[in-house]
């Protein structure tokens, strides 16, 4: 690092802060950014200021109906991917129903001696049409899913996938027919949300352009909205810098 | 209200001659403490109100959506200057906020910047998407006096709100006319600076440094006192 490049870039950040660079310049602030601490405060600062830009906007209300909207919205596209939490307790709540009940049937002690062995088989044949009756309405097994990545005008014949875990916790990126790179650079996996830009991988291929590998992601990755693959300096970028070569958007 | 206010002072200022007086007061500034601290839970934080929501509490997502969707749908009509499109915005905000709530992480940003980013991310991605740009060439700013907050925040919150806002407003408005233009294309239009200069038909220089110093001015007058 310079310090005619630390100049520069601390011309740049403000406009860096805004979103308004053009991708070349984007690029070397994003470079700088990596190694340079007075620059991550500069950025925040500005940040900061961007950040304030929406209290200054003219103040108009939204119509009177969208909360009633919002409100039925949520109510008629519940989360499918929360841990299904209500089996168990369901379950815990129909077996203590059934041994409160049959306390009260049978816990006169007069009859004790009596309905004991009734009891055991009474609770043996519950059990199995419990069984039963779970393995018929068990819930199906979450599926993997995968995100299919089309190659960019830079890389056309490239594709990738990405498999996600049922837990949407993990995944791998499998990629295929990417070009080769100078020796100095590698891919780099970027997983999106709200324009936010998390690093997934950062990786090589093999001369057919082949590799497959574990994503690491700070959030689960079913979080994610969309993925993008660049070319980056070798070690990876702090965010993206270079080319997309593939990409998914939901 | 009123009679509260006369009880606390009763209670403060009255001499306390024997024991009755005495437990009689004790009583009182117990059942004031009581409701003083009522009232204070009675406003939640916008960290507690997420983590509610992180737990589809329905009726936290209503209070977010009170204190926050004016602000939400100003930005996405800032933006995409339509209120159709603004409305549909804004309910895309507010439903990922109940999908997503258990995403938030307050160390990395404010609610109310976690809901702003997110909606102008949105807003602009919708224009790039129809590929249909506002008529209007300007967004409207707001006067500098701020109008009343929208949901119950709490005074303080409330007073803290007001001032913040005129502040930025202020700022805004002493900006030069070419400082203020550019600066709308950049953060409300999703422009860059070539994009800019080509629509504005100045030179990139001009550009770049104009926008530059709309954000150093904006830092200078924002930065506390």
């Amino acid at each position: 690092m310079t310090e005619a490049e630390h100049e520069a870039v601390i011309e740049l950040m403000p406009a860096y802060a805004l979103g308004s660079l053009d991708e070349d310049e984007a690029g070397l602030v994003a470079r700088h950014l990596a190694s340079c601490a007075v620059c991550q405060v500069e950025l925040k600062e500005y940040e900061a200021v961007a950040d304030a830009l929406p209290l200054a906007v003219a103040v108009m209300d939204p119509p009177p109906a969208l909360k009633d909207r919002l409100m039925a919205q949520i109510d008629t596209s519940p989360l499918a991917e929360r841990p299904a939490a209500d089996e168990g307790v369901q379950q815990l709540s129909w077996w203590t129903t059934t041994a409160n009940t049959l306390r009260e049937w049978f816990g006169v002690s007069a009859w004790r001696p009596v309905l004991a062995g009734g009891l055991v088989l009474i609770i043996v044949a519950l059990t199995l049409g419990n069984i039963l009756q779970y393995q018929e309405s068990r819930p199906s097994i979450p599926a993997w899913r995968r995100a299919i990545l089309t190659g960019s005008e830079l890389a056309p014949e490239a594709r990738g996938i990405i498999y996600i875990s049922p837990d949407g916790k993990n995944g791998t990126i499998v990629v295929d027919g990417l070009p080769d790179l100078e020796p100095d650079q590698q891919y780099q996996l970027w997983l999106i949300l709200d324009g936010q830009r998390d690093s997934g991988a950062v990786f090589s291929v093999n001369a057919d352009g082949y590799r497959g590998l574990e994503i690491e992601a700070p959030i689960p990755l079913r979080d994610y909205s969309a993925f993008g693959v660049t070319i980056e300096p070798a070690g990876g970028s702090p965010g993206p810098t270079g080319q997309r070569v593939l990409g998914f958007n939901l | 209200m009123l009679a509260s206010v006369d009880k606390l002072t009763a209670v403060q200022y009255r001499p306390i001659h024997d024991l009755e007086d005495s437990a009689q007061a004790a009583a009182e500034m117990k059942q004031l403490t009581k409701q003083s601290v009522a009232r204070k839970r009675s406003v939640a934080e916008d960290w507690e109100l997420m983590t509610l929501i992180a737990q589809q509490d329905e009726a936290a997502l209503g209070e977010l959506y009170d204190r926050y969707s004016r602000l939400v749908f100003s930005l996405a009509y800032g933006v995409v200057g339509e209120r159709d499109s603004a409305e549909e915005i804004a309910l895309d905000v507010f439903t990922r906020v109940w999908e997503k709530a258990y995403t938030y992480r307050s160390d990395r940003a404010k609610v109310r910047t976690w809901l702003t980013r997110m909606t102008r991310n949105r807003a602009i991605d919708h224009l790039r998407r129809e590929s249909v740009r506002p008529s209007k060439d300007s967004i409207g700013w707001a006067e500098i006096h701020p109008e009343p907050a929208s949901a119950n925040i709490g005074p303080e919150a409330a007073a803290a709100q007001a001032m913040e806002k005129e502040r930025v407003r202020a700022a805004v408005a002493s900006l030069s006319e070419g400082q203020r233009e550019v600066l709308e294309l950049a953060y409300f239009g999703g422009y860059s600076h070539s994009q800019i200069a080509s629509k504005l038909d100045l030179p990139l220089g001009t550009v770049k440094g104009r926008v530059r110093m709309a954000m150093q001015n904006l830092r200078h007058e924002l930065q506390d006192e």
